[in-house]
C-alpha cells in the first residue's frame, strides 16, 4: 500500500518534470502565432485568432535570411573539417598503441576547459589584423577548433567499440592499414560516428559568444540575429521574437532522434567497453 | 497663411521627388544596396514600406539592422572603430562627438542634396547634430522633457499640475496608491547614459551640478549626492519593472494607466493620445518640467559611415538615402500615421494638420518646455564611457546592492580622471 | 594486430598540428594583448607590463564578478546533480520501459535548444506583467513580480534555466546508466527487505560513483559557459548581481568601452585558473578511478 502511494507520488513528480519541458515550449510555439494584443494580457490566453504575420515577418527579413545562410555555411564547413581531420586522428588514437595517446586525449579534452572569452578576445585582434574580422572564413577556422576536439573526443570510444576481430580478419585477407580504416572501421562504427558528428554540429549551430564577438554584420549567424531580435527594446514585438526563436531551434531538434539513440548506445556499451 | 505655406512646401516636395525619380533613371546614384544600423523606430518601419520608391530614386535598395538603444550604441561603436561595414549609422546626442572626432562619420551637408532643405529641421536638433561647426546627422527624432500627468487623477485629488520640484514630490506621494493600481511616478532604472543617467541628469543639473571644470571632474559634488538621493527616494513610488527598465517600461506603465505623473521625453505626449497604444487618451495633460529641473535636450538621426563609403560616389549615395529618409514627404507620411515622435521639420510641426491632430495644448507645452531644454550631459567624445559607467553604479544603487552614494561618485571621479589622462597621452 | 605502418603519424600529426595552432596562437596572443594597453578602436598600443593585472586587483567589479562566477558554478553544478539523480531514480522506479524511453527523448529536448532560445523562452515566461511562469504568483499576491530585476532572485532564476537544460539531460544519462547495472544486488537487497531509497543510497549510487563524478566534471566545465543565458536574460544585472567573469570581460571589451587589453587580462586569469583547477581535478579523478 505504502509502496503504491510513493509510486504515485513518484509518477507525479516525473509528470511535472515532463510538463516543465512541454509547457514553455508549447507556449512559445503558440505565441509565435499570436497578435501582440493576445500576448500582452494579464491573464494568459489559450484560445485566440492565430496569425501568420510573425512567422512571415521573420522569414521575409533580409537579416534572418543572411543569418540562416551564414549559419548553414559556417556550421557545415566546420563540421566537415572536424570530421575529415578528426575521425582519422581518433581512429589512430583508438587502435594504435602510442606513447602520446593519453596526452592527446587529455589535450583534446583540455580544449573544452578553455573559456570561450579567452579565445574570442585575442581572436578579435588577430582577425582584425589579418583583415578577416567579420568573415565566414574566420568563423569557420575558429569553430574548427570546437568541431575537431569534440569529434575526436567522441569518436575515440566509438572506434574502440568496433570488435578488433573484424579488423584482424580483414588484415589476414590482405587489407592494408588505410583500407582497413576506410573500408572496415568507418562503416562498422558509422552509427556512433554520425552521432558524434551531429553532436558537433549542434554545438556549433548553437554557439553564441564567439559569433557575437567575431562578427558585426557580414558573417552574423542565426543565434546572433535571433538574440538581436529578442533584445529589441521599443514596444517589444513579442510574437515576432517567439517566431524567430522557433526558427532558430528547429535544426537542432531535427536531430533529436539521432542524438538520443547515440546517447543510449554510447552508454549501453559502456560496461563491456 | 500657415496652410498656404505648408501646402506649398508639400507640393514642392512632391514635384521635387517626382523630378528626381525621373532623372534617376538616367544615372543611378547608388551602385549597391545600403546597409543601415539603427534602433527600432516607427518612422523607419514605415520607411521600409517605400523601399521601391528609393530604388527608383537611387537605383539601389537598403537594409536596416535593428538593435535596441544600448546595443545599437555599443555595436555601432564596435563596428565603426574596427571594420566599419555600415553605410549609414544611427547616432545621437550622446555619441555624435565621439563619432565625429574619430572621423567614423562624414560631414553630412557635403552630401545632403540642397533640394531636401536641411535648414527646415527644428533648430534645437540641428544644434545637437553639429559638432565643431559641422553637421553630422539628419534628425529622426528629438526634443526635450515634458511633465506628463493624468488630468483625471489630479482633478479628483483637487490638485494643480506642480510647478516646483518640492510640489512635484509631494504630489507624487499623495497620488501614489498601488492598492488601486496607481503609482505616483515612473522612472528609468536600467543602466546606460541614455537610460537611467538620462533621467537622473535633470536633477543633477537642476541642482547646479557640473560635469567638469576644465579637465577636472567636478561632478563629485553635493548637487550630485542630493540628485541621487532624490532620484532613489522617488523610486519608492515607481512601478515594478521600472527598476531595470528604461523608456519602454516607464512609458508603458503610464500608457496602461498605472502611473499618475512622470517626466519623460517629448514623444510620450504623442503616444499618450494614440488609442492604438494608450489607454489614457483624453485624460492626459502636459506641462514643462517643474523647476529647477532642466529638460534633457536630445536628438537622434542618420549619419554617413566613413569607412564603408570609401569614395565620394558612395558617400553621395548614403547622403541621398538620409535626405530621402528625412524628407518632407516622408515626414508627412509619419504625420499621417500619427507618429508624433518621428517629426522633426519646422514646416511639418507648425502645419495646421499637426495642430488639428495633436491639439493646441501640446503645441503650447512644447513651446514652453523648449525654454528650459538644456544640454545635460558632458559634451565630449568620452561621454558614453563616463555615462555608461555611472549608469551601472546608479543601477546598483537603485537595486540596493550598493548604498554609498558619495563613495560611488568618488569611484566615478577616479574613472573620469583616468579617461582624461588617457586622452592626453 | 602488430603491423609496421606510418598510419598513426599520418592520421594524427596534421590534425594535432592544426589543433595546436588553433589553440595556442590565440592563448599566447591573449597573454601578449594582456600586457599591452590596446584599445579596440586604436591598433597602436604600448607594452605596459602587468599594469592591467594590477588594475584588476583594485577593481571591485572584477572581484564581484569572480565571486558571482564561483557562486554560479557551485549553484548550478549542485542543483543539476540534485535534480538529475533523484529524477532518474524516479523515472527508473515508477515508469514502464516504453514510457521511460519516450520521456528520455523528451528530456533531451531542452539541452538541444540553442541556449539563446532557452534563455528567451524563460525570460518570456518570467516577464513580470504577462509571463506564464509567474502567473500563479501574480494571481495569489495580486502584484506583478519581477524575479529577474531583484538582485536576490536574479541568479536563481537564471540558474533554473540552466538546470532545465542540463539537469534533465543528466537525468536521462543517469537512467541509461541505471539500466546497465546488474540486477542481482538489487534482488538480494529486496529479499533483505531493504527500502527503495536504501537500495539506491547504498548500492546503486556507489556502483555508479565513477560515471557520476565524470558528470560533475562535465557540468563544471559547461557551467563556465553561462554567458549566453546571462546575456539574454539579465545582461549581468540588476546592477552587477549576475555579472560573471566572461560577461564582465565582454562588457569591458565591447559594450562599455573598447578596453580589449583589460578584457584580455581577465580572460588570461580565467584561463589560468580553470586550466589549473581542471588539470588537478582530472588527475585526481583518474587516479581515484584507477585505485
Amino acid at each position: 500500500m505504502a509502496r503504491n502511494v510513493s509510486k504515485t507520488i513518484g509518477r507525479g513528480v516525473v509528470a511535472i518534470a515532463a510538463l516543465l519541458v512541454i509547457i514553455p515550449l508549447f507556449w512559445t510555439l503558440l505565441s509565435a502565432f499570436k497578435n501582440r494584443v493576445d500576448i500582452v494580457t494579464p491573464t494568459p490566453m489559450l484560445f485566440f485568432t492565430p496569425t501568420l504575420d510573425n512567422v512571415l515577418y521573420v522569414l521575409e527579413r533580409e537579416s534572418v535570411r543572411a543569418g540562416l545562410i551564414n549559419s548553414i555555411i559556417v556550421s557545415g564547413c566546420s563540421v566537415l573539417i572536424g570530421a575529415i581531420f578528426g575521425l582519422p586522428c581518433a581512429y589512430a588514437v583508438a587502435r594504435y598503441p602510442m606513447r602520446v595517446a593519453d596526452d592527446i586525449q587529455f589535450f583534446v579534452l583540455s580544449l573544452r576547459f578553455l573559456p570561450p572569452v579567452a579565445i574570442a578576445i585575442p581572436l578579435i585582434v588577430i582577425w582584425l589584423d589579418v583583415g578577416l574580422y567579420d568573415s565566414r572564413i574566420a568563423l569557420i577556422v575558429t569553430y574548427s577548433l570546437l568541431t575537431l576536439s569534440t569529434t575526436i573526443w567522441l569518436a575515440i570510444p566509438a572506434f574502440k567499440r568496433v570488435p578488433q576481430e573484424i579488423e584482424e580478419a580483414a588484415f589476414v585477407d590482405g587489407y592494408g592499414p588505410y583500407a582497413i580504416f576506410f573500408l572496415i572501421a568507418l562503416p562498422a562504427a558509422a552509427k556512433s560516428l554520425i552521432g558524434a558528428i551531429v553532436f558537433s554540429f549542434v554545438l556549433v549551430w548553437n554557439e553564441f559568444l564567439i559569433a557575437l564577438m567575431l562578427t558585426t554584420s557580414d558573417a552574423k549567424t542565426l543565434p546572433i540575429v535571433a538574440s538581436e531580435m529578442t533584445q529589441l527594446g521599443r514596444d517589444v514585438p513579442w510574437g515576432i521574437l517567439n517566431a524567430s526563436v522557433i526558427l532558430l531551434s528547429l535544426p537542432p531538434l531535427l536531430f533529436l532522434g539521432v542524438l538520443s539513440s547515440f546517447l543510449s548506445s554510447a552508454l549501453k556499451t559502456r560496461k563491456q567497453g | 497663411m500657415r496652410l498656404a505655406t505648408s501646402l506649398a512646401a508639400l507640393s514642392g516636395a512632391l514635384i521635387l521627388s517626382a523630378g528626381l525619380a525621373g532623372s534617376a533613371r538616367a544615372e543611378a546614384v547608388c551602385s549597391h544596396d545600403l546597409r543601415v544600423l539603427a534602433q527600432p523606430r516607427d518612422g523607419l518601419t514605415l520607411l521600409e514600406k517605400y523601399k521601391d520608391e528609393f530604388k527608383k530614386l537611387a537605383g539601389a535598395s537598403f537594409d536596416i539592422d535593428y538593435l535596441n538603444e544600448n546595443d545599437r550604441r555599443a555595436k555601432s561603436r564596435a563596428d565603426a572603430s574596427t571594420v566599419g561595414k555600415y553605410n549609414v549609422y544611427y547616432i545621437d546626442e550622446a555619441n555624435v562627438a565621439l563619432f565625429a572626432s574619430s572621423k567614423w562619420v562624414a560631414p553630412l551637408l557635403d552630401y545632403y542634396p540642397k533640394e531636401y532643405d536641411y535648414a527646415d529641421f527644428d533648430p534645437g536638433r540641428q544644434k545637437v547634430a553639429t559638432y565643431e561647426g559641422k553637421v553630422y546627422f539628419a534628425p529622426l527624432t528629438g526634443g526635450g522633457d515634458l511633465l506628463v500627468y493624468r488630468k483625471d487623477l489630479l482633478d479628483k485629488a483637487g490638485m494643480k499640475p506642480p510647478t516646483t520640484l518640492d510640489e512635484f514630490i509631494a504630489d507624487v506621494k499623495k497620488l501614489h496608491d498601488p492598492d488601486h493600481g496607481v503609482y505616483g511616478i515612473a522612472l528609468r532604472g536600467q543602466r546606460g547614459s541614455g537610460a537611467n543617467v538620462w533621467r537622473w541628469m535633470p536633477y543633477f543639473r537642476g541642482f547646479g551640478g557640473q560635469w567638469f571644470d576644465g579637465n577636472t571632474p567636478a561632478f563629485d559634488s553635493d548637487a550630485a549626492v542630493k540628485a541621487t538621493q532624490v532620484y532613489l527616494d522617488l523610486f519608492k513610488y515607481s512601478p515594478p519593472g521600472t527598476k531595470t527598465g528604461s523608456w519602454d517600461e516607464s512609458t508603458g506603465a503610464f500608457l496602461s494607466g498605472e502611473v499618475a505623473m512622470l517626466i519623460e521625453s517629448t514623444p510620450l505626449a504623442g503616444e499618450a493620445i494614440d488609442p492604438k497604444v494608450s489607454k489614457v487618451v483624453g485624460k492626459v495633460g502636459y506641462a514643462p518640467p517643474p523647476s529647477p529641473l532642466t529638460g534633457g535636450g536630445y536628438a537622434h538621426g542618420l549619419a554617413i559611415g566613413a569607412k564603408a563609403n570609401k569614395d565620394e560616389a558612395s558617400k553621395k549615395c548614403a547622403g541621398l538615402f538620409i535626405a530621402w529618409a528625412t524628407s518632407k514627404e516622408n515626414e508627412k507620411r509619419r504625420l499621417d500615421a500619427d507618429q508624433f515622435g518621428e517629426l522633426n521639420r519646422s514646416s511639418v510641426m507648425t502645419s495646421d494638420e499637426f495642430n488639428q491632430k495633436f491639439g493646441a495644448d501640446l503645441g503650447k507645452a512644447l513651446a514652453e518646455t523648449a525654454k528650459v531644454t538644456a544640454v545635460n550631459f558632458w559634451q565630449d567624445p568620452e561621454w558614453p564611457n563616463l555615462g555608461d559607467h555611472w549608469g551601472i553604479e546608479l543601477e546598483e544603487l537603485i537595486a540596493g546592492t550598493r548604498t554609498d552614494i558619495k563613495g560611488s561618485l568618488d569611484e566615478l571621479r577616479d574613472y573620469a580622471k583616468q579617461l582624461v589622462a588617457n586622452r592626453k597621452s | 594486430m602488430k603491423i609496421r605502418t606510418k598510419l598513426p603519424i599520418v592520421f594524427t600529426a596534421p590534425t594535432m598540428a592544426a589543433l595546436a595552432v588553433l589553440a595556442f596562437v590565440p592563448t599566447i596572443d591573449a597573454i601578449n594583448i594582456a600586457l599591452q594597453n590596446r584599445d579596440l578602436s586604436n591598433p597602436d598600443s604600448l607594452y605596459v607590463g602587468f599594469a592591467n593585472f594590477r588594475a584588476l586587483i583594485d577593481d571591485p567589479r572584477f572581484l564581484n564578478s569572480v565571486s558571482v562566477s564561483v557562486a554560479w558554478e557551485i549553484l548550478t553544478v549542485a542543483a543539476t546533480m540534485l535534480v538529475a539523480v533523484p529524477l532518474a531514480i524516479l523515472l527508473f522506479e515508477t515508469t514502464p520501459p516504453a514510457v521511460r524511453n519516450g520521456l528520455c527523448v523528451l528530456f533531451i529536448v531542452p539541452a538541444l535548444l540553442p541556449r539563446v532560445s532557452a534563455a528567451f523562452v524563460w525570460r518570456f515566461a518570467f516577464h513580470p506583467l504577462f509571463g506564464l511562469a509567474v502567473y500563479p504568483l501574480r494571481l495569489i499576491t495580486g502584484q506583478p513580480i519581477d524575479l529577474l530585476a531583484n538582485p536576490h532572485t536574479a541568479m536563481f532564476t537564471v540558474a533554473i534555466v540552466d538546470v532545465w537544460q542540463w539537469g534533465l539531460l543528466f537525468a536521462v544519462i543517469v537512467v541509461k546508466l541505471l539500466e546497465t547495472l546488474p540486477r542481482q544486488p538489487f534482488e538480494a537487497a529486496k529479499l533483505d527487505h531493504a527500502r527503495t531509497w536504501e537500495i539506491y543510497a547504498y548500492i546503486a549510487i556507489p556502483m555508479l560513483q565513477a560515471p557520476l563524478i565524470s558528470l560533475v566534471f562535465v557540468k563544471m566545465v559547461e557551467s563556465l559557459r553561462a554567458f549566453d543565458l546571462i546575456y539574454v536574460m539579465t545582461r549581468g544585472g540588476p546592477g552587477i548581481a549576475t555579472e560573471t567573469l566572461d560577461m564582465y570581460a565582454f562588457s569591458q571589451g565591447f559594450i562599455e568601452s573598447g578596453r580589449i587589453s583589460y578584457a584580455s587580462s581577465m580572460a588570461v586569469l580565467m584561463m589560468a585558473a580553470t586550466t589549473i583547477a581542471f588539470t588537478v581535478l582530472w588527475r585526481w579523478a583518474r587516479r581515484w578511478r584507477e585505485t
